[in-house]
């Protein structure tokens, strides 16, 4: 029997990473209360370019998520793993590789988003050079994690282990497929997809960053540190295995149900909804273990903030987690989308879920990281309530706002022909009170999180670091021969197969011709019958099937990456495969002119998409505002696609030549001059900044090459047609009185502008499916 | 008296296994969560089954098409303005009153509070509307026309789809309000810049 001895945790890390969620949520949540202002003074928006929304708003949300929830995450996620598996982590040097660079990142972000530097798809704006450093410095989290894995002296792994591998795996192939680019610049690239590509693939990640990045760690984090601080045993055990399985399964297909009603084909749209629907009972396993898990301990939380922050949390999670199925019914996204309602929704999970949870779990280490009580737990309890009441002062206003704004811009009359409201302005001024309540409830949200800062530095001042320490076996205990997994053993036995069985004919019924389906549906019901028969007289052997993998985390981290992948190969391979041309419906979009283009990248450029869409929907009042639905082809050659996800102002995808080319001038030089009431900024430096068409040649050969039927042009030919449509414009302008030179930027934005909505008709071709 | 049976030992055995102090219990999976999982699949095979198996419902395309088909319809039915009937309409003032509210919403951006656009201010985008020139025409359903299906060489929306034809009939009676019946109508056609 080798000596016990003792070795000391790498708690290094999580402080650093504990002082940057702190720092980087202070500034992610005064971004988000400055762009909240900013919808209800324009004035805020500064004059100046580097503030204004459309800009700031990327900052503010991947400030929040990559930046704060980020870095609470690897804090978290590095503090229990090293007590779960017993070891400290693998490499000082990654993990401080992993740290720095993480900050790094951060501070490339938060200069270059409000330079204007930006990919233009919700979430992933960040431009690729910098989306090769989050995904090198992704790579060195997980060999860090898996290293540590390896090097374990607990041989089972916990169930937080199962989150955050699922995490880790998950996250690297979203963040990979979603930001494929060609660069044309430095700074500057077309995503690979365009059009409906672009949109599914986008919310494929979009919804699964959610679910990956926001959702599964944090899960890992509360079956950790809320049993811990409860000094209860978790709920349940086989709720756990039911809910993880189910839980990283079924969320990949759901991402579809932010495009519900779009031109996204129909099956699209029906696996988004109904896979969104059968994902509330797996989310609320998650709310069940951690909630229950504290009976016996409820008396516990009159006096401990910890698990008053962390109960509150989980019941933020629960609210959230079923507004969400509810929200992907069709009808309900009718109302909703488009709307604040789901910046509410959004916000429960990101104010309640993971604010909370991060307050719950920094707490709860800085007296175990620093080695000294907290300063004060009235202080903590102060920032508890006040978070807790900007939670429901935000949450509330967004609910009536999107509410209110969905049923009057729904809203029709003399028989239902006519909209009510047709003046968009009148829909935005109503909801005016109700933004202004989101900023009070905001402001008390930062305000007591401010109170955590000023609580963790009274608590550190003059504090002395203390890392954990165990007591284990000199040597990794041994890994167990007859426990080991083989490839065979991993895949051939009976949960793994049914899985697999069921899948399979699942696919074979829904994608499958007439026979097919008909097998494919037959298998389903049988293999599921077959498999509860097998289970209720062979469960044990599963039971003892499942004890094995959880000591064999290569084979686990396998079968976690297949479960993850399927959803998305299902729904992508289908529209990708599909020859564009084809796969347009009966409209095909009219390639941009060069200096379209041109403009078009400073749309982009200004985060328009922030605010406006360019998707009307396949519903009356939207058609009846902003003219016949939009179709699938009339953006195939969009990279990236601009769709939109919230509509502060009106959707664009018609607004081409609805105005004449002085009205936009005028507009975008002062929206007010034509929109009384209108929160838009003013964009005078389009007035005055050159357009850069040097670049245009480069960024036309990327097109090129990303399928778009651009002829071969040299560059003066190229220069010569920008010239000569630019020069067409300015006099017209000169005509209705107003003098620009051709070469300012705002001229490639109106002609964009002007365009939207072209198309030629195609004979009528079928979707592939 | 038979003594109650053992409680459910099974499920609040701990299990074997600790993590750093976490222990485990095995409970059973609540009944209405596992209905819940159970209906919501159910749900999806059959609803995949109706609207994508046996095409039983609409796509969405087809609904929206006939719900525009039917609005289209009503719209026609009520469509008929003529000159008489809406020099009546502008001497109401229910009417013009309910057209001068139209036309501050919609119309004042480019042809101004005045209605003397250009006439006013050059840099008005939309031209004078209380002179006696007449672009497109300047007879009551000319004009009414002109506003339902818009110029847009010129910049005039299309408002028809979005006023409705009540609106339109509306604010073609507050413009005319500022006109007389019998004034001159002097044509001046578009120009092309």
């Amino acid at each position: 029997m080798p000596a016990p001895v003792t070795i000391e945790f790498n708690d290094r890390v999580v402080r650093q990473f504990i002082l940057a969620t702190v720092l980087w949520g202070v500034v992610g949540m005064l971004v988000g209360v400055l762009v909240a202002t900013q919808l209800n003074f324009w004035q805020a928006n500064f004059a100046t370019s580097w503030l204004t929304f459309g800009r700031l708003r990327p900052l503010h949300t991947n400030a929040v998520i990559f930046a704060f929830v980020g870095n609470m995450m690897f804090a978290g996620v590095y503090y229990s793993t090293q007590r779960l598996v017993k070891a400290r982590l693998a490499s000082d040097f990654l993990s401080q590789l992993h740290f720095w660079g993480w900050q790094a990142i951060i501070v490339a972000a938060a200069i270059t988003l409000p330079l204007g530097l930006t990919r233009g798809k919700e979430y992933a704006e960040l431009i690729w050079p910098l989306n090769v450093a989050v995904a090198f410095i992704w790579v060195v989290f997980a060999v860090n994690f898996f290293w540590t894995l390896a090097r374990r002296r607990e041989p089972s792994l916990y169930v937080a282990i199962w989150f955050y591998i699922a995490t880790i795996v998950t996250v690297a192939m979203l963040y990979i497929v979603n930001h494929l680019s060609l660069p044309t610049s430095l700074t500057h690239s077309y995503p690979l997809f365009g059009g409906v590509q672009d949109a599914l693939v986008q919310w494929w990640y979009g919804h699964n960053a959610v679910a990956f990045f926001l959702t599964t760690p944090i899960l890992g984090i509360m079956y950790y540190f809320l049993p811990k601080a409860a000094g209860r045993p978790v709920y349940s055990y086989r709720l756990s295995v039911v809910h993880f399985w189910s839980l990283v399964f079924v969320y990949i297909w759901a991402g579809p149900h932010h495009l519900l009603n779009t031109a996204l084909p129909d099956w699209l749209q029906t696996l988004g909804m109904t896979f969104s629907l059968m994902l509330w009972a797996p989310s609320w396993g998650g709310m069940l273990n951690g909630l229950l898990t504290l009976r016996g301990a409820w008396h516990l939380l009159r006096t401990d903030p910890v698990l008053k922050f962390m109960a509150a949390a989980v019941t933020f999670y629960g609210m959230a987690t079923f507004e969400g199925p509810l929200l992907s019914i069709k009808s309900v996204n009718a109302l909703g989308h488009y709307t604040d309602w789901i910046i509410g929704h959004v916000h429960g999970g990101a104010l309640g879920w993971n604010g909370f949870m991060a307050a719950g779990m920094i707490y709860w280490l800085l007296p175990r990281l620093w080695d000294r009580p907290l300063h004060s737990v009235a202080l903590a309890n102060l920032h508890f309530w006040l978070g807790t009441v900007g939670i429901l002062l935000y949450l509330g206003a967004m609910w009536a706002s999107g509410i209110t704004q969905g049923l009057m811009l729904g809203a029709t009359t003399e028989g239902g022909t006519v909209l009510a409201y047709p003046n968009f302005l009148d829909t935005l001024n109503t909801i005016r009170p109700l933004m202004l309540m989101r900023v009070i409830g905001g402001t008390l949200y930062l305000a007591g999180f401010l109170l955590l800062a000023y609580n963790l530095w009274r608590t550190l001042r003059g504090a002395r670091p203390v890392d954990g320490t165990v007591e284990v076996m000199a040597e990794p205990a041994a890994p167990d021969a007859a426990g080991r997994l083989g490839l065979l053993a991993t895949f051939l036995n009976p949960p793994v197969l049914f899985s697999v069985l069921g899948t399979g004919f699942a696919c074979a019924w829904m994608f499958g011709g007439d026979a097919v389906s008909v097998l494919g549906i037959g298998g389903l019901l049988l293999s599921t019958a077959l498999a509860l028969a097998h289970w209720q007289s062979r469960g044990r052997a599963w039971a003892g099937w499942y004890d094995r993998l959880l000591v064999n985390s290569a084979p686990f981290t396998v079968l976690t990456f297949i479960a993850v992948a399927v959803g998305g190969l299902v729904q992508m391979i289908p529209l990708a495969v599909a020859h564009k041309a084809a796969n347009v419906e009966d409209r095909r979009q009219v390639p941009y002119t060069p200096l379209e283009l041109a403009g078009r990248d400073l749309y982009v450029r200004e985060g328009c998409y922030t605010c406006h869409s360019q998707m009307i929907r396949t519903l009356v009042p939207d058609v009846l505002r902003y003219g016949d639905y939009s179709r699938l082809g009339e953006s195939i050659y969009d990279h990236p696609f601009q769709w939109g996800s919230r509509r502060t102002g009106p959707d664009l995808a018609r607004v081409g030549g609805k105005y004449p080319h002085v009205w936009h001038l005028r507009h975008m030089e002062d929206p007010r001059a034509i929109s009384a009431g209108s929160n838009m900024p003013a964009y005078p430096w389009l007035l005055v900044n050159d357009t850069d068409v040097a670049a245009l040649p480069g960024r036309l050969a990327v097109q090129r090459t990303l399928g778009v039927p651009y002829p071969e042009q040299s560059p003066a030919e190229v220069l010569a047609q920008v010239d000569r449509q630019a020069r067409a414009i300015a006099d017209d302008l000169r005509a209705a009185g107003a003098t620009v030179e051709p070469g300012r930027e705002i001229i490639a934005l109106i002609a964009y502008l002007q365009r939207l909505g072209r198309s030629e008709e195609v004979g009528a071709a079928r979707p592939a499916q | 008296m038979t003594p109650l049976p053992p409680e459910k030992s099974e499920e609040d055995r701990i299990r074997p296994h600790v993590y750093d102090g976490i222990q485990e219990f095995d409970k059973r999976l609540p009944n209405w969560w596992l209905y819940t999982l159970y209906l919501t699949i159910v749900f999806w095979v059959g609803y995949w089954a109706y609207f994508e198996w046996f095409r039983a419902g609409p796509t969405s395309a087809q609904e929206v098409g006939a719900e525009l088909a039917r609005i289209e319809a009503a719209r026609l039915a009520v469509a008929q303005v003529d000159d008489p009937t809406l020099w009546q309409m502008s001497r109401n003032p229910a009417i013009t009153a309910a057209g001068r509210a139209v036309y501050d919403a919609n119309c004042a951006a480019c042809h101004l509070a005045s209605l003397r656009g250009k006439a006013e201010s050059p840099v008005a985008i939309g031209p004078d509307l209380t002179d006696n020139v007449w672009v497109y025409g300047g007879r009551p359903v000319e004009v009414h026309a002109l506003i339902t299906k818009g110029v847009l060489a010129k910049g005039m929306p299309t408002w028809g789809p979005v006023l409705g034809p009540r609106k339109i009939s509306e604010v073609t009676a507050f413009l005319l309000s500022r006109h007389r019946e019998g004034d001159p109508i002097v044509l001046q056609p578009p120009s092309t810049p």
